[in-house]
């Protein structure tokens, strides 16, 4: 186990593109959005859990912007939420599993009902997202490691200089990248792994069997 | 030959054993004895030009001169991932070559760790070893830059030639020469200098001397008289096989069949798109057919040199309208000052700011403008 002073730091970069994900539950009932959340829900619970110094960010990545689904930026570090003190003691739950878990449902409930959607490009803007997160360890963890985790959806041919210059930051920060694709091969997640030596795993899951 | 290494441990070991011939002489005034041993050892030093084991850099200049070249070969390799680096050594009035013209970062590291314990021995010869340098880049084609970065420690040079003659030659060959000095400014490293383009600083301190390093990291903006060509180049797929296939069969690398490491098997691996010999690692030069080996992304990183990102524009905080908060971390505007994009308007703090300029090398709002759609 990592001692206790130090911090590790998780962000997971999530593709919500609405577009994609329509298709896939017309493919697929089982496998939703909603599921999909709840397992990544569960990463992050257990890694909030593993350390009390434990660090975690969320980021949606949606088809016109990337938005924070965790930590919000009105909320400042520290606070317990004090309108939320019902639900946080209610079951006894670890407070910052079940601040987090509101949170995180809130935001990106809000984040689909709000965005438009234009057009029906199944891409999504992976570097973008990708970049913020590195703004984001760099200013959260000068001394510490961050590591990023994907789960992605499709690749977009015009992202690739952008992708492979935000590669190049996250390998000289010296932050891990884990990969997960959903349902089909990413040439730029693979390329990005095998050359660069930076993807600690590149899986692609099989939905059946998540 | 023999002698000067004695004579250089004799040099060091007089200065140790000091107090010793102090407490020897007792007839004699102390004063005289002490001036005496320094003047004495001030003189070897002149004389045997031992400047590289002199002690302002620690633990002597040798050692850190080594460290920070190790760290200059990582950074430049990781700035220019298809270029490559060479490197001379010169003691003893002659020049000699520590690694070849190579695409490798680990054979020069390698090459350096175990240049630290040979001693620094003689006079050395800029003549020597700018011509040796000549002879490889003179066969490299026109349109890649040819530089030569000399580390001068020395305030004298013994060359069997006039060095005048030899700045000629560079210029038509168009050759920049820089140098970093670690003692005093030298009249022929300024001639050298000036003449091909290059730059001359002398270093202060350490963190000096690995801040002009980096300044040499980065390429230099391209000149407008050299050639335009077309590059032939190739990008072989990696290919990745198991033993359970029925065709796989484990091969040799071609860029191991030289070294006298240990020879790998290996299953997959890059092949050469025109001959098909293998590689086990990119960016390569085939030996078999001379054709450059590379993959896309270490263009890509090139790219950027190229291309860079506009600088964003301050403006002080009281002045910025909307919301406050840096849309690239998420963190609170506290600075003075905060930096705008000026495509797409977007907010960024000082620390944002640093790090998307020198790292990112692109607006991370800018991005998202540009994805589909």
């Amino acid at each position: 186990m990592a001692s206790e002073d130090e911090i590790s730091l998780l962000v997971i970069v999530l593709d919500v593109n609405p577009i994609w994900w329509g298709q896939q539950a017309q493919r697929e009932d089982e496998f939703t959005l909603s599921k999909c959340m709840d397992a990544v829900m569960v990463m992050a619970n257990a890694h909030l859990v593993m350390s009390r110094t434990n660090k975690l960010a969320i980021i949606a990545s949606h088809c016109q912007e990337s938005h924070f689904l965790y930590p919000s930026k009105h909320w400042k570090a520290g606070d317990s939420c004090g309108d939320d003190s019902s639900s946080a003691g209610g079951d006894g739950k670890y407070e910052v599993l079940s601040v987090a878990n509101k949170l995180i449902s809130e935001e990106i409930r809000s984040l689909m009902a709000r965005t438009e959607v234009k057009g029906h490009q199944t891409d999504t803007l992976m570097a973008g997202s990708l970049a913020k997160a590195l703004c984001y360890i760099h200013r959260i963890s000068k001394e510490i490691e961050g590591k990023v985790v994907i789960k992605a959806a499709e690749d977009c041919a015009l992202q690739y200089m952008n992708f492979m210059n935000v590669i190049f930051a996250a390998q000289k920060q010296n932050v891990l990248i884990d990969a997960c694709v959903l349902d089909s091969d990413s040439g730029l997640l693979q390329q990005m792994g095998l050359l660069l030596e930076l993807c600690g795993i590149y899986l692609v899951s099989d939905l059946s069997c998540r | 030959m023999d002698e000067e290494p004695e004579r250089a441990k004799r040099w060091e070991g007089g200065y140790e054993r000091t107090w010793e011939v102090l407490k020897e002489d007792e007839s004699g005034s102390l004063k005289a004895t002490v001036e005496d041993i320094l003047f004495q050892s001030k003189r070897k030093r002149v004389r045997y030009v031992l400047t590289m084991e002199d002690q302002d850099l620690k633990p002597n200049r040798l050692t850190a001169t080594l460290k920070l070249m190790e760290y200059f070969v990582e950074e430049y390799f990781d700035q220019n991932p298809i270029s490559q680096i060479g490197i001379i050594t010169t003691k003893n009035k002659r020049a000699e070559k520590l690694t070849d013209l190579a695409g490798n970062p680990k054979k020069h590291t390698t090459a350096l760790k175990k240049e630290v314990d040979t001693a620094c021995v003689g006079e050395p010869s800029l003549y020597n070893s700018i011509n040796l340098a000549m002879q490889t880049l003179k066969h490299m084609p026109g349109h890649t830059s040819r530089e030569i970065l000399i580390i001068f420690s020395s305030l004298t040079t013994c060359d069997p030639a006039n060095i005048y003659e030899l700045v000629k030659t560079l210029k038509a060959l168009k050759i920049r020469v820089s140098v970093i000095g670690l003692s005093a400014e030298v009249r022929v490293c300024t001639v050298l200098t000036r003449e091909t383009g290059g730059t001359y600083n002398v270093i202060l301190d350490e963190s000096h001397f690995r801040e002009l390093l980096l300044h040499h990291v980065k390429p230099p903006p391209a000149n407008s008289s050299s050639e335009c060509s077309l590059i032939r180049m190739g990008f072989p797929q990696h290919i990745i096989a198991s033993v359970s296939d029925q065709d796989a069969q484990p091969s040799f690398s071609m860029a191991h069949l030289d070294s006298t490491g240990d020879l790998n098997l290996s299953l997959g691996g890059y092949y050469c798109p025109q001959c098909r010999a293998k590689y086990t690692e990119l960016p390569v030069e085939c030996k078999v057919c001379g054709l450059t080996l590379v993959s896309a992304p270490h263009l890509a990183r090139s790219f950027h040199h190229l291309f860079p990102l506009e600088a964003f524009q301050e403006i002080a905080l009281a002045e910025h309208t909307g919301e406050g908060f840096c849309q690239a971390c998420q963190g609170e505007l506290k600075d003075k000052s905060v930096f705008t994009c000026s495509a797409c308007k977007s907010v960024f703090c000082v620390e944002c700011d640093l790090f998307i300029h020198d790292t990112l090398h692109c607006c991370p709002s800018c991005i998202h403008s540009q994805g589909p759609s």
